[in-house]
Formats: C-alpha cells, sequence, structure tokens
C-alpha cells in the first residue's frame, strides 16, 4: 500500500467484495455478489442459512482469494498486493464469529491477543517481562473494548469460564480493541439471549459512531433493522437486493426478499426447484 | 542398611548417584532433543493436509511400540565401528545412548503432541489469523492451547525413556569404571546386573529410585491435565 492511514484518521476507507464468485467441490456458493462498507457505516447481509453469508465474510477477511471477482481495499484489488501489504490490510480489520472462539487465558489476553500480534518480537518480549513483574499496563484501546460490552470487571477471569453470552461479548472486545477501521461480524448473536444481544447491539453502534465500519452476517431481520444502514439480501449465493433497511423490509421489490421478510423459509434441502444446497463443510460453516 | 551398604558395590553410595545421574543425564537429554524434532513435526502435520497424512501418522502411532531391543540393535549397527556411523566412534557411549532413546521417545512426544494440536479446533485458528496474526502467530496459539497436551507428551516420552533398559544396555554396554563411577549404567540396566549378582538389596533401592522419578512424573503429568480442566470449566 502506498499509505496506511491510521485508525481514526477520519479518511474515508472502503472494504469492498466486487463480483466475486466462489465454489466449493464444485457448488457454486457465492455467484458475483458485490458489497462495500465505509467507515462509521454499518452494512448487514441478511439471508437464510446457508447461502453464502459467512463465505462472503471470509472473504473480505481475507481468508481465501475469490474463484472470480476482486475484494477492494481503498479500490485496490487485496490479492494483487505483496504479502506485507495483505497483511497490514488484514490488520486494519477484525472480525468475529458466530462462536466466541476464545483462547485458554484470561479475559484480558484474549482481548489484548491483537495488539500483541501487531507488535515486534522483541516488543512482545518486553511485555512478557513486564506482565512477570507486574508493571505491565492495560491498553487504552482494550479498556475501553471490555467497558463497551460491560466486562471490564472479568479482565482476570479465564475466557473459558464465562456463559456463552459473556463469551462472545469478550470476543466483539477483542475484535474492537484493536481499533479497526472495518469489522466483520458473523451471527454474532445468533446463540445469545436479549440481554446480551441488546448488549451486543449497543456496542455496534458505538463502535460505528467512533467511525468503524461494520458488516454483519445474519438471519435476523428485526436486528438488521435495528443496526444497519444499509442491508444486502442474500440468497442461494446472489445478492438479490440492497438498499436502506427501510426500503429492503417495507418495500421489497424481489419476490425473494419479500418472502424472507414475510418469514417464509426459503431454503429447501433439495435443488427440486433450483435451491443451490450448502456446500458439504465449507472452512467457517455457512 | 548395613546389609545394604556392605551389598554396594565399590564406590559405595557414589555408584548409586552417579547411575541416577547417568538415568537423567541421557534420559533428560534425549526428550528434549525428541521434543525439539517432535513439536514442529507435530505441527506441521497438525496444520496441513497432504496426501498419504494417515499413514504418516499410523507410521508415528505404530512408533509407539517399537521393540527397544530391536532399536538398540539397529542404532548399534549403525554407530560401531564397521557400521556407516562408525566414524564417529559413539558406540557404547552415553551419546550412543541418547540416540537410542531418542528414537524410541519420538514417536511417543510426536503422536501425543499432534493429537493436542489436532485437539486445538479450526474455529480457535481462525480467531487467531482474523485478529491479524500471521502464520507463526497462529501456530503459537495452537501451542499455547495444546500446552497441556505437549507437557503430557514430553512427560510420556521421559517416562518411556528413564524406563527403558533393552536399547541402551546393547549400545551403551553398561560400563561402570573401577571406581564405581557409572559411565554408562543407568537405574534399569543397574537392576539388571544386581538382580543376576544375587544383590537384591541394592538392586530394590535402584528400583525404589526409578519408581519415585517415574511416579513423580506421571504425577506431575496428572496435575497438569487436572489444572487444565479446571482452567476450562466454570
Amino acid at each position: 500500500m502506498d499509505q496506511e492511514p491510521g485508525p481514526g484518521t477520519g479518511d474515508d476507507v472502503t472494504l469492498a467484495a466486487e463480483a466475486v464468485s466462489v465454489g466449493f467441490d464444485g457448488q457454486a456458493v457465492l455467484r458475483e455478489v458485490s458489497i462495500e462498507v465505509d467507515t462509521g457505516q454499518v452494512v448487514t447481509v441478511v439471508g437464510p442459512s446457508g447461502t453464502g453469508k459467512t463465505t462472503l465474510l471470509r472473504l473480505l477477511a481475507g481468508f481465501r482469494q475469490p474463484d472470480a471477482g476482486t475484494i477492494t481495499w481503498e479500490g485496490r484489488d487485496v490479492w494483487s498486493l505483496s504479502d506485507d501489504e495483505r497483511l497490514a490490510v488484514r490488520r486494519r480489520t477484525s472480525m468475529v464469529f458466530q462462536e466466541p472462539s476464545l483462547f485458554n487465558a484470561p479475559v484480558l489476553e484474549n482481548v489484548t491477543y491483537g495488539l500483541r500480534v501487531r507488535q515486534s518480537w522483541a516488543e512482545r518480549l518486553r511485555g512478557r517481562l513486564r506482565s512477570l513483574v507486574g508493571t505491565r499496563p492495560t491498553p487504552a484501546s482494550v479498556e475501553t473494548a471490555l467497558e463497551t460490552v460491560g466486562l471490564a470487571d472479568e479482565a482476570d477471569r479465564n475466557a473459558l469460564s464465562l456463559s456463552g453470552g459473556e463469551a462472545q461479548r469478550v470476543a466483539f472486545a477483542r475484535a474492537l480493541a484493536v481499533d479497526p477501521d472495518v469489522m466483520l461480524l458473523d451471527e454474532p448473536t445468533s446463540n445469545l439471549d436479549p440481554r446480551n444481544t441488546a448488549v451486543l447491539e449497543d456496542a455496534i453502534l458505538r463502535a460505528r459512531d467512533r467511525g468503524v465500519g461494520v458488516v454483519i452476517a445474519t438471519h435476523d431481520m428485526n436486528q438488521a433493522e435495528r443496526v444497519s444502514d444499509r442491508v444486502g439480501f442474500v440468497f442461494e449465493g446472489e445478492l438479490v437486493e440492497s438498499g436502506p433497511p427501510e426500503r429492503i423490509f417495507d418495500h421489497p421489490t424481489d419476490p425473494r426478499t419479500r418472502r424472507f421478510v414475510d418469514g417464509e423459509l426459503l431454503y429447501e434441502p433439495d435443488d427440486s426447484d433450483g435451491v443451490v444446497p450448502p456446500p458439504p463443510s465449507p472452512p467457517g460453516g455457512n | 542398611m548395613l546389609l545394604l551398604q556392605a551389598q554396594l558395590p565399590e564406590g559405595g553410595w557414589t555408584y548409586v548417584v552417579s547411575i541416577v545421574v547417568v538415568s537423567l543425564q541421557v534420559s533428560v537429554t534425549a526428550v528434549g532433543l525428541s521434543t525439539l524434532f517432535s513439536l514442529p513435526v507435530a505441527l506441521l502435520i497438525g496444520f496441513t493436509d497432504f496426501p498419504g497424512k494417515q499413514l504418516v501418522t499410523a507410521v508415528i502411532n505404530t512408533g509407539m511400540g517399537f521393540p527397544s531391543v530391536v532399536v538398540g540393535l539397529v542404532v548399534l549397527i549403525l554407530l560401531s565401528n564397521s557400521g556407516p556411523l562408525g566414524d564417529l566412534n559413539l558406540a557404547f557411549t552415553p551419546q550412543a545412548m541418547i540416540v537410542s532413546q531418542f528414537v524410541l521417545a519420538t514417536p511417543v512426544v510426536t503422536s501425543i503432541s499432534l493429537s493436542a494440536v489436532e485437539s486445538v479446533g479450526q474455529p480457535v485458528r481462525d480467531a487467531a489469523y482474523a485478529m491479524g496474526g500471521t502464520g507463526t502467530d497462529v501456530g503459537f496459539v495452537v501451542i499455547k492451547e495444546a500446552r497441556y497436551g505437549i507437557v503430557t507428551a514430553v512427560l510420556a516420552g521421559f517416562g518411556r525413556a528413564i524406563s527403558e533398559v533393552g536399547s541402551i544396555l546393547i549400545v551403551g554396554g553398561n560400563i561402570v569404571f573401577s571406581d564405581g563411577q557409572s559411565y554408562t549404567r543407568t537405574l534399569t540396566t543397574a537392576i539388571t546386573v544386581e538382580a543376576r549378582q544375587g544383590r537384591y538389596e541394592v538392586g530394590l533401592v535402584l528400583g525404589a529410585v526409578l519408581l519415585v522419578l517415574v511416579l513423580g512424573v506421571n504425577w506431575l503429568g496428572s496435575w497438569i491435565r487436572s489444572r487444565g480442566r479446571g482452567r476450562g470449566t466454570t
């Protein structure tokens, strides 16, 4: 990258998928899907399970290269960048998965992980030595992230001893603590109770207000309506339509979107009517 | 005690202490080298998919049951004066015993480490990667998550090495200097000698020391495993 503006500089950045297609075992999972997110904006990808939402987020996170189309950062194809440049781009994003996927370590260590990997090995070693003698200060962004999800008092608890809701909030704090330009959230509240869902949605909106771009994959239309600036409806691996949430949910133009909004189950397990079944076991789920 | 003192060979308690020291030196060195070799191998196999992966895993697991005398024989053939590595003059030295124990411990350490590495789920690796980790960072996360299993692997390898007798008897020669200092005699090989010569009390003392060492290692392994389980529950 020619120039890498730091987090919070106010420069708009755009992470975009442009006509990306992906298949697993010869079966199309995404077909020419385009989506983009700017800083300070929440974009939600809605659709039934098994339609490629997770695959789309994993493409945006740099887990793999699309079979066709491009993933761009500030207009540049990230897969045409050098490894170091692509790593720098990856480090301007962070991701929360459907499962918290926390490490067997204290909450604080989990939340600081992203900051540690951004340090040089010498800095990490110095930090480790400081923590051994108990003088290692907690980074401000980590404190803020833990406060945002309401877990500032749980920093010393082992992450694996947390409830599901708390664990997912820690996962969100871990992603927020690196001060990302874009956060990718894959079904972040699908396993949570209403209270934890409300805490996370509030945290998402607060992150957006601080200028973070957010992409959420969810099948929860109510959540999409509550937090989104733009919504895209994905079905059978295609982006059917996209727009402001009020238009998508109140005046959908495509009959498939209308059926989904009306609560009809669109996914059918066989392909008798042309519905593409989910891939056998694509990395990361749906 | 007096009977035991009377039965001790030349060197008295120095004899016993030197045997313990040689045993520990050989086994700790062999398992240390084995760990340095096994851990990257376990990570490599655990992280990658390649044709024949199951076969490689099966061969490693089979290695855990290598007959030690066969290993000793092969190592001796390789290290003997007429063998391909004869120029190194390692036959009947502690170094030869280390080589032999390395061969025996490595499948144990590799196999258990591999299980530990593979038990770290893909979601945790994905999380490390998605937070900006490089391949090396993800590797360190996996090692850290698998740490209890890896420690168990190392201790199991040590248990296999310290209690081994057949191969080190062949490659080490069970040598003691005339002043009673052990050169290649270990706890296990000494016990066979003491039993053959009818010095049962000395054999029992050496056996007790060996038992304490093995029990200590196993207790340590159990404690570490239980600590890991304890940290992972509510």
